[in-house]
């Protein structure tokens, strides 16, 4: 059976997972604030990582993906879903410290940073998927569609269109380097 | 003969600024010194000029870095910020970006009001804000104009920068003292 752990997994934790939170009136297994030390388990500890709406909050975003990265295991992956700056969520929660595009996470890829890998972390990982949702019109529309269709289009959208046609959602799934 | 200025690089990485000195948190960028920003090794007054590119928006707290800079900057002595503007991408493209800026961001560093003294007591003039924009903008000529009338750039800020959208903007400062 897989290990997964639940970071911020708040009341409804993902089924078979260890949920983490720092709030005791959720699912969590294991309470943690991860603001406050590293998270409590071994390296290379889970297959599998899930982080929905936690990383927008968390003190430093790169000290938080180092602890991800030290206890799911080599070739393990991490799913990450938080909202894109232009969203009107990212600004209506005053716990969110980070508003973050489609690129944010390209500081932990081989390469990442303009063909280099970035020296102030030791974090790398693949983007092994991203789906970007968008609002209900825009999806009607097709924009959805494009922007997770096609590299260029997202890439032109990010510079030049996303404040008109504003995103909502992103869900990364990374792989684990080690 | 004048002496070589003295050049300070604040978060030099591994593009350090010819001539300079560099100060950085990573061994692994061209730093001559590892410190912390708001505590740097050197004497009151020591830089003809402070370079901080592409930094601020990382640091925990600008003020205190800016005292910082204005603490072992000379009288006089010349200050370069440059950063992205909160339209472009590349302000969000970091997940050590803290702070998303405009092109009046630091105002209160150089026309502020008395009682700011209280917030930040550093004090420079402006002499200089230079705003790129995205090429279609530019070659459009929407550059031009924000950069060469500050009537057009507080309009721009106010009305048009999340379509006409920016991408760095860089500061030229003097420090008072």
């Amino acid at each position: 059976m897989p290990r997964i752990l639940d970071v911020g997994c708040g009341p409804t934790k993902y089924p078979g997972s260890i949920g983490l939170d720092m709030n005791p009136s959720t699912a969590a297994d294991v309470l943690c604030h991860l603001d406050r030390g590293g998270l409590p388990f071994r390296d290379n500890s889970f297959d599998h990582l899930r982080a929905e709406h936690i990383i927008e909050h968390v003190a430093d975003i790169i000290a938080t993906m180092e602890e991800f990265h030290r206890v799911t295991k080599p070739g393990g992956t991490i799913f990450i879903a938080t909202p894109h700056y232009t969203d009107y969520s990212s600004f209506r929660d005053p716990t969110h410290r980070w508003h973050l595009n489609t690129y944010s996470f390209l500081y932990f890829y081989p390469g990442g940073m303009h063909g280099r890998d970035m020296w102030y972390t030791k974090v790398r990982m693949r983007e092994v998927k991203l789906n970007l949702r968008l609002l209900n019109l825009w999806r009607t529309l097709g924009f959805e569609f494009l922007v997770n269709r096609s590299r260029f289009f997202r890439q032109f959208w990010e510079h030049y269109l996303s404040f008109v046609i504003r995103g909502k959602l992103m869900e990364f799934t990374f792989e684990v380097i080690k | 003969m004048s002496p070589q200025p003295r050049i300070l690089d604040v978060g030099c990485g591994r593009k350090k600024y010819p001539g300079s000195i560099g100060i950085d948190m990573s061994p692994a960028g061209q730093a001559n010194v590892l410190c912390d920003w708001t505590r740097t090794p050197f004497a009151d007054s020591t830089f003809d000029e402070v370079r901080l590119i592409h930094m601020i928006e990382e640091v925990d707290d600008i003020f205190c870095v800016l005292a910082e800079v204005h603490r072992v900057a000379k009288p006089n002595a010349r200050v370069v910020i440059m950063t992205p503007h909160y339209t472009d991408h590349a302000s969000y493209c970091s997940p050590a970006h803290r702070w998303h800026l405009s092109s009046f961001s630091l105002w209160f560093f150089s026309e502020k009001p008395a009682e700011y003294d209280y917030y930040a007591p550093a004090q420079f003039r402006e002499r200089r804000v230079h705003v790129t924009l995205l090429r279609i903008w530019r070659a459009l000529g929407f550059q031009f104009l924000v950069n060469h009338f500050r009537w057009f750039r507080k309009f721009w800020e106010y009305y048009l920068c999340f379509v006409i959208r920016g991408k760095t903007v860089e500061w030229e400062l003097e420090v008072v003292k």
